[in-house]
């Protein structure tokens, strides 16, 4: 038989042992020195990766996070979630899932324009992606390094497989009038799949905006990938490489709260259509511990097919395992 | 571009920030408010079974006057160090990046707990960064 007392010991106890671990269960390095994570499931801003690896892990410690995130542009909803462990503050390993649903007025609008208005009504479809991303701290610390103005950096690749590529498109009667021929493809895109290769450079200055700690960040990606893969790879004129250029800046007006804005240019290899311009975004996250953050966010995308003005409602969760 | 508008802003800000009047010294209250934050530092340091070790025939207030005389100095008092230098005081022992950000965060809350504001923190802070390189696996 336990006892009230006996139990309220053990309780007692138990609440003592959780908290006096709760320090490092989920990593010993400071709170919001993860990141939050990217739509890509790289730790980083919201659209681009930092060099900082995902989780508090030090270089004695293996850490994970899991994310999920939604974007709502008009249309267009992205929903996204992934998994990503940080190893001995050196390397970071991440699987992420895209689903882009697409409203049918958008569908039935292509389907109008390239039947010149023999087709003009078709339901609504979805195109999915798988990224794995590698990431490979090189040289500096971030946080740490505060008599010096090198930054961390590192170096990334974020493998993606566009799985719609060849997806059939049917009608609202069911019949598919271009068989094997998906969104991407239909748009211009002759791949499905493509690596990005990306370096970035990431400096945190304690104190160093009016007292408020400012991180600043940028990245340098290669890429062949139309509308971050979403819209597949390549095209029929264009199968090379473009340096494109992202960037976060990041205030922290106190120990749990981030607020940033954030840009991210793209290719435009396809065109027409499918026209890509720059991304940005103005994002507040939240890190109430070091179990997780909440982002939100205002993302403009530029243009997204018959979206000219595309921009909308962005929400993250990040936890830290 | 919305971006860059707020990037120079914040870069503008940062270059303020680079000019004090008062030294974070005399801000902060001197070498009485540092001589309060190590004292619970430490307490909390000396209580936390992952950092003891590291401290056994340490007197507390040894280690106390060393780190406000260090802080003392690397924020702008008249201080002068005249403890031994980071990488002989951490030769025998082999200090982990666990360890390091573990004392970094019982001192981070002894600031809080003794009033300094979060910009003094930060700039705290920022002075004390660059001892890690010569605090963390300085043993063989």
């Amino acid at each position: 038989m336990i006892t009230k007392t006996a139990l309220g010991k053990t309780l007692t106890a138990a609440g003592l042992l959780a908290f006096s671990t709760q320090s490092t269960a989920t990593g010993s390095a400071l709170v919001a020195t993860g990141g939050i994570t990217s739509f890509e499931g790289t730790a980083g801003g919201g659209i681009t990766p930092w060099a900082l690896i995902a989780g508090y892990g030090s270089s004695e410690e293996v850490q994970g996070t899991a994310a999920l995130q939604m974007l709502n542009v008009g249309d267009y909803q992205l929903r996204t979630l992934g998994a990503a462990v940080g190893i001995y503050d050196r390397v970071e390993l991440s699987v992420q899932r895209q689903d882009l649903k697409i409203g049918a007025g958008i569908v039935s609008n292509v389907f109008n324009l390239l039947t010149e208005g023999a087709v003009s009504n078709a339901p609504g479809t979805s195109i999915g992606q798988d990224i794995l991303g590698l990431k490979v701290k090189l040289l500096g610390d971030a946080v740490f390094e505060q008599d010096s103005w090198l930054p961390q950096l590192s170096a990334g690749l974020q493998y993606k497989k566009n799985r719609d590529m060849n997806t059939d498109l049917p009608l609202v009667n069911g019949a598919v009038p271009i068989p094997g021929v998906g969104v991407p493809a239909l748009l211009g895109a002759t791949e499905d799949a493509g690596t990005d290769l990306y370096l970035s450079a990431t400096k945190l200055w304690l104190g160093g905006a009016m007292g408020n700690n400012l991180l600043l960040n940028l990245t340098a990606r290669m890429t062949k990938a139309n509308t971050f893969g979403l819209l597949g790879f390549e095209s029929a004129t264009d199968d090379g490489y473009e340096l494109e250029w992202e960037g976060s800046a990041v205030l922290l007006p106190s120990p749990s709260t981030a607020v940033g804005a954030e840009w991210r240019t793209q290719s435009d290899r396809l065109g027409g259509l499918a026209e890509e311009e720059t991304v940005t975004d103005f994002f507040i996250a939240y890190f109430p511990d070091k179990h997780w953050s909440l982002t939100a966010a205002y993302v403009d995308l530029g243009s997204l097919p018959f979206e000219s003005n595309a921009h909308g409602f962005y929400l993250s969760v990040t936890v830290n395992l | 571009m919305k971006f860059l508008t707020i990037l120079f802003l914040t870069l503008g800000l940062a270059a303020c920030a680079n000019s004090p009047k008062q030294s974070l010294y005399e801000e902060i209250g001197g070498t009485s408010t540092l001589d309060k934050v190590y004292g619970l530092a430490i307490n909390r340091i000396y209580n936390d079974p992952r950092l003891a070790p590291h401290f056994e025939g340490v007197p507390k207030s040894h280690l106390r006057k060393m780190l406000t005389e260090q802080t003392c100095e690397l924020i702008g008092g008249p201080c002068t160090y005249s403890g031994k230098s980071m990488q002989e005081a951490h030769q025998e022992r082999n200090v982990t990046h666990a360890e390091f950000y573990i004392l970094v965060e019982h001192v981070q809350q002894a600031m809080r707990l003794i009033g300094l504001t979060y910009a003094q923190e930060n700039r705290l802070l920022a002075a004390l960064a660059p001892l890690k390189k010569d605090i963390v696996y300085q043993g063989e």
